[in-house]
């Protein structure tokens, strides 16, 4: 049921692994941003009825990865969009950057993940790369109680400079494969009470093994996606998407207009 | 009397429209995959080391800064192995500060240009000139300049012994994309002042992590939380069209979308003389010593790389400095009295010069641009003898006659969306369509009797050298302007003749027609190789014995390397024709010869 649009002719299509149909699941109900089966009607609909325009004009999604040093985010990221485990450590200088396309009910949409450096040294910095963050990420160790305690310091920095009620705040837990099964149920229980404290979604997973990688992102994916459209709809409200576009590609022209139309266009 | 109509235009613009509005999700690694041109970069790209990609965007980045006891000083170097001589130092530390105490409080932003030392080869030489093939001429990278863009911070600061903070964050870079870098100076420079060091270092790590500068692609640019989009033009995009369009929908915290790397506001630059814009025109045109007397290193700067793009598409040949000091090292060759002045244009803040460069030809002064009322009166070229050394009023100070009537058109029309506020954006739009068209108008008779001086098809033949380009004659070409001179696209009547004659002797001539002299040879050199793939060589090879043929393979390889080094606009399939050639060549000759000549030729 992908539909693609005819100009993107200057991209290759989204990845046939990229495309979301239903709402994933999230991995805990009892720390989930949300537990419905299926994603929000009113997106469905104007999915559908390709009123693409309206989702387009949000298509991408901000996505911070913030925690301790050596907890795995350059890993995670790496494992989701390269498909690949370096089990050589090297720290990330400043930040590092990804974009990942995937075609949601039809639409295309990206994320740009930011994996920002753990380092004490580049604390000072982050705050420029936190902005306009749509998703946090908060990622520690399942295996380091004191990376899961803090996370709470982490979101509080990231939280400085976004709108509180505005962003998607998930908590993962990293190097599941480490653990043995005792040990991991301690910590989560740690962590699921942490994450409905802050009001995150919890998740577990392995880089090393992919185990929970591709279904998280897909759910950060589809999670930002559907927050973004409901937005827009309520934004443009009875408005026909079709205006709105040909406003812009009028008020395009009149700057590239030759001297003979320029006498109707600017009156 | 457009050469191209409006439609075409629209045309034009409706495409990349929808372009801008769909690519945004291009990631950096797809960039790299993505096709243009012959195919080879995508092994270049994945052979790149740390600070390769870096070091195609940029040189290095500077902090200047004040020293009670040294004055000017560059205090980081970043990447820390950069290397800068001593003199480029110098510049740097001069240039990114204002020279005059022009009471620039808060942040500037201008841009300066200053001669390479000699000696220093970069080993990524001929991998950066691959991005160069595709560049507008006006774009290529500078040969044996750098650029400086600034970001210059004056602010109070009571617990600094001088009571003033005064820094500078400088990016050195090869490439005139002018805006692109002031851009991004905004988004590097207020972090960097606030928090150092590691804000640098990451800008670094961001920027060595940019897919490469290539021409025709639409590049994503993480930097600083921030994604960039910009698109560097190609030699073949037509002139006037931008194929990314400013989307007001942007979210511009999370991308900032560049319709331009390069192009500055000329309605802006030139509003203080827009009088004179058609005279400054040819004087730029003509390579006359041009001087800007400004209140800032922003005014200067940006005024002389207007005045430089006002003959875009055609290639301002001689020096320019948007931003010029007494510290200059070419200060004493640039200001000596006993020549003429130089075929250069100097933008300049000091009221120093004023008096230095008295006896210059053309003078431009720029006011304090906040006086914007003064430009909806008329103004009349100011003689050269009124000039003081101090406190002249604004305007051109010269002698010269322009070649071509005024054309009032435009005046009336800038004019006239002054007192509608028209917004800058489409005066600017307006007013570089018409140096468009102006300069095509111009510079199309010369392309037409060039392309004439192209040998005929038929007198290539594949067994001789190819034939030579026929000589560049004045007379005939003056002649050629009767029927088909800029009358055919230019209503604008006077004396055009001279304006040629004049052009003609100037450094602008001699760089175009290097030029294009140089794509005609690569052309015939083209078109001779394409004839040898069509010959039947075996019949040949029968002809002839057995050395000759030896001989003949070893030419064809040398042929094959050499369009492969120039990169030959052949037609495709050229080179894989040429190599079944000297393949099929080979096995007709003995075993031991066969095996001698399989070996790869070492280039």
């Amino acid at each position: 049921m992908s539909v693609r649009v005819p100009s993107m002719s200057v991209l290759p299509p989204v990845r046939k692994d990229r495309v979301i149909a239903q709402l994933p699941q999230c991995y805990s109900k009892k720390a989930a941003v949300q537990t419905k089966d299926e994603f929000n009607s009113k997106v469905k609909t104007a999915c559908q009825e390709q009123r693409t325009g309206t989702v387009g004009r949000f298509k991408i999604a901000k996505v911070i990865v913030v925690g301790d040093l050596a907890v795995g985010k350059t890993c995670l990221i790496n494992r989701f969009c390269k498909d690949a485990f370096d089990k050589n450590y090297k720290a990330t200088i400043g930040v590092d950057f990804e974009m990942e396309r995937f075609e949601v009910l039809g639409v295309p949409f990206s994320l740009q993940l930011w994996d920002t450096a753990g380092q004490e040294r580049f604390k000072c910095i982050a705050s420029t790369y936190y902005r306009g963050a749509q998703t946090i990420v908060i990622v520690f160790d399942v295996n380091d109680v004191a990376s899961l305690r803090h996370a709470r310091q982490w979101l509080e920095d990231a939280l400085k400079e976004n709108d509180p009620t505005n962003v998607q705040l998930f908590l993962v837990g990293t190097k599941k494969d480490l653990s043995s099964p005792a040990q991991y149920s301690q910590i989560e229980q740690d962590a699921i009470k942490l994450a409905e404290e802050i009001k995150a979604e919890y998740w577990a997973l392995s880089s090393l093994t992919g185990e929970n990688v591709r279904e998280f992102f897909f759910r950060v994916a589809s999670l930002a996606f559907e927050v973004n459209v409901l937005a827009e709809l309520e934004k443009s409200g009875s408005r026909h998407i079709g205006d709105v576009i040909k406003i812009n590609s009028n008020s395009n022209n009149l700057y590239a207009t030759s001297k003979k139309k320029q006498s109707n266009c600017c009156q | 009397m457009a050469l191209q109509g409006s439609e075409e235009i629209e045309e034009q613009l409706a495409e990349p429209e929808e372009i801008g509005d769909e690519d945004v999700s291009i990631s950096p690694a797809e960039e790299i995959t993505l096709n243009v041109g012959p195919g080879r970069e995508e092994d270049t790209d994945s052979l790149l080391l740390p600070w390769d990609r870096f070091s195609a965007w940029l040189h290095c980045i500077c902090v200047v800064g004040f020293d009670l006891e040294l004055g000017q000083a560059v205090e980081v170097i970043y990447p820390h192995h950069s290397k800068l001589s001593e003199k480029e130092k110098t510049s740097i530390c001069y240039l990114s500060f204002p020279d005059s105490n022009s009471g620039c409080l808060g942040d500037t932003q201008f841009c300066f240009r200053f001669r390479q030392a000699s000696g220093r080869k970069s080993s990524l030489g001929c991998f950066l000139d691959q991005f160069d093939r595709d560049a507008p001429v006006c774009l290529k990278r500078d040969q044996g300049h750098y650029y400086g863009y600034v970001y210059f911070r004056q602010v109070r600061d009571k617990s600094l012994k001088r009571g003033y903070f005064q820094k500078s964050l400088v990016l050195i870079s090869k490439l005139p994309y002018v805006m692109f870098f002031h851009s991004l100076l905004k988004l590097i420079a207020p972090e960097y002042f606030e928090k150092q060091e590691p804000c640098l270092e990451a800008a670094c790590n961001d920027i060595d992590r940019w897919p490469t500068p290539h021409p025709g692609k639409i590049l994503v640019l993480p930097i600083m939380g921030t994604v960039m989009k910009v698109r560097i033009p190609t030699c073949y995009d037509k002139p006037g069209t931008s194929q990314l369009v400013q989307s007001t929908q942007n979210d511009n915290l999370v991308s900032i979308i560049l319709p331009t790397v390069h192009e500055v506001d000329l309605f802006t630059c030139f509003h203080p003389v827009f009088f004179h814009i058609q005279m400054l025109w040819e004087l730029v045109l003509l390579g006359e010593a041009l001087v800007v007397m400004a209140p800032s290193p922003a005014e200067s700067s940006d005024t002389v790389l207007a005045l430089v793009s006002c003959i875009s598409p055609l290639r301002y040949c001689s020096d320019f400095r948007p931003y010029f000091t007494i510290h200059d090292s070419e200060f004493k060759e640039y200001t000596t009295r006993t020549q003429a002045p130089p075929s250069v244009i100097l933008g300049v803040t000091n009221p120093f010069f004023a008096k230095t460069l008295q006896h210059w030809p053309h003078i431009i002064r720029i006011g304090d641009m906040k006086q914007a009322g003064e430009t909806v009166k008329q103004m009349k070229v100011k003689k050269l003898k009124n000039l003081k050394t101090l406190d002249s009023k604004p305007g051109v100070y010269s002698a010269y006659k322009p070649f071509l009537n005024k054309d009032e058109d435009i005046i009336k029309q800038l004019q006239k969306g002054v007192q509608q506020k028209r917004p800058s954006a489409a005066q600017n739009a307006i007013l570089r369509r018409y140096f468009l068209e102006l300069t095509q108008s111009f510079i199309i008779p010369l392309e037409r009797y060039v392309a004439s001086l192209m040998p005929l098809q038929k007198n290539i033949c594949p067994w001789k050298s190819p034939p030579q380009l026929r000589p560049f004659l004045q007379d005939v070409f003056m002649k050629t302007l009767e029927k088909a001179g800029p009358q055919l696209t230019s209503p604008l009547k006077g004396d055009w003749m001279g304006l040629y004659r004049q052009f003609l002797r100037c450094p602008n001539f001699d760089g175009w027609f290097r030029n294009r002299r140089r794509e005609m040879m690569k052309k015939l050199e083209a078109l001779h190789l394409e004839a040898v793939c069509e010959e039947d060589l075996q019949v040949r090879v029968q002809q002839h014995t057995e050395v000759e043929t030896v001989d003949l393979v070893l030419k064809l390889k040398d042929k094959l390397t050499q369009a492969q080094r120039e990169q030959l606009p052949l037609r495709p399939g050229t080179l894989t024709k040429l190599q079944a050639h000297i393949d099929s060549v080979i096995l007709s000759l003995p075993d031991d010869l066969q095996g001698i000549l399989h070996k790869p030729s070492t280039p």
